[in-house]
């Protein structure tokens, strides 16, 4: 099991039952295959930075989750046979996730980096 | 915060990820990649923004992964 993050770009024109639908469609083989989906976040009608199919927008969903990786290769040859979906990505996330940024008491390299620069942090 | 230009021959440029404490870039953060491309999309070099190279090869990664999602423009279509 891995931690992952997909990020499904859908057809603007999809009403929200479908997308329950279509996102019912990718948290459910999850569950089914010993995962675990950990977060669903929409983030709505994005306006695109460039046209895909000929669409301005889409409407975005972001799964985090825990899948085994055999799962991710379904995954992605059904995200691509789905007329739908103008794109998808998935991505291994990050261990420490939950804290993005407010790590600062982290060893390792990054403590480095950290005590090197004066803390003028503002804003 | 980096509000100063480090445009001068005798400045020294300096990574402001480092500055700000980034962590880690995250490819969703397109707010934060924009400051990273020109207007016509293309990803700044080191040369010029300064960036450490731990940072600057995270910028890398996470824009072409922003502009997979449309996040961020691979090109800029108003110079075509």
């Amino acid at each position: 099991m891995k931690l992952y993050e997909t990020t499904i770009i859908y057809d603007p024109s999809l009403e929200e039952t479908r997308i329950n639908e279509e996102i019912e469609r990718v948290t459910q083989p999850i569950t089914a295959a010993g995962g675990e989906v950990i977060d669903v976040q929409r983030w709505g009608k994005k306006k695109l930075a460039y046209i895909i199919r000929k669409r301005r927008d889409g409407t975005y969903v972001h799964v985090k989750h825990k899948s085994p990786p055999t799962l991710i290769a379904e995954m992605d040859r059904r995200f691509r046979l789905n007329e739908s979906v103008l794109r998808h990505l998935s991505v291994m996330a990050p261990k420490d996730d939950p804290r993005p940024e407010a790590a600062v008491a982290e060893g390792g390299e990054a403590g480095t980096i950290a005590t090197t620069v004066p803390a003028v942090v503002q804003e | 915060m980096a509000r100063e230009g480090e445009s001068r021959s005798f400045r020294r440029k300096f990574c402001k990820l480092c500055l700000d404490k980034v962590e880690r870039i995250d490819y969703k953060d397109d707010r934060r990649l924009a400051r990273f491309i020109t207007d016509r999309g293309k990803i700044v070099p080191r040369r010029i923004s300064g960036t450490c190279a731990r940072h600057q090869s995270q910028i890398t990664e996470a824009v072409k992964r922003a502009r997979i999602l449309a996040l961020l423009p691979f090109t800029s279509d108003q110079y075509r």
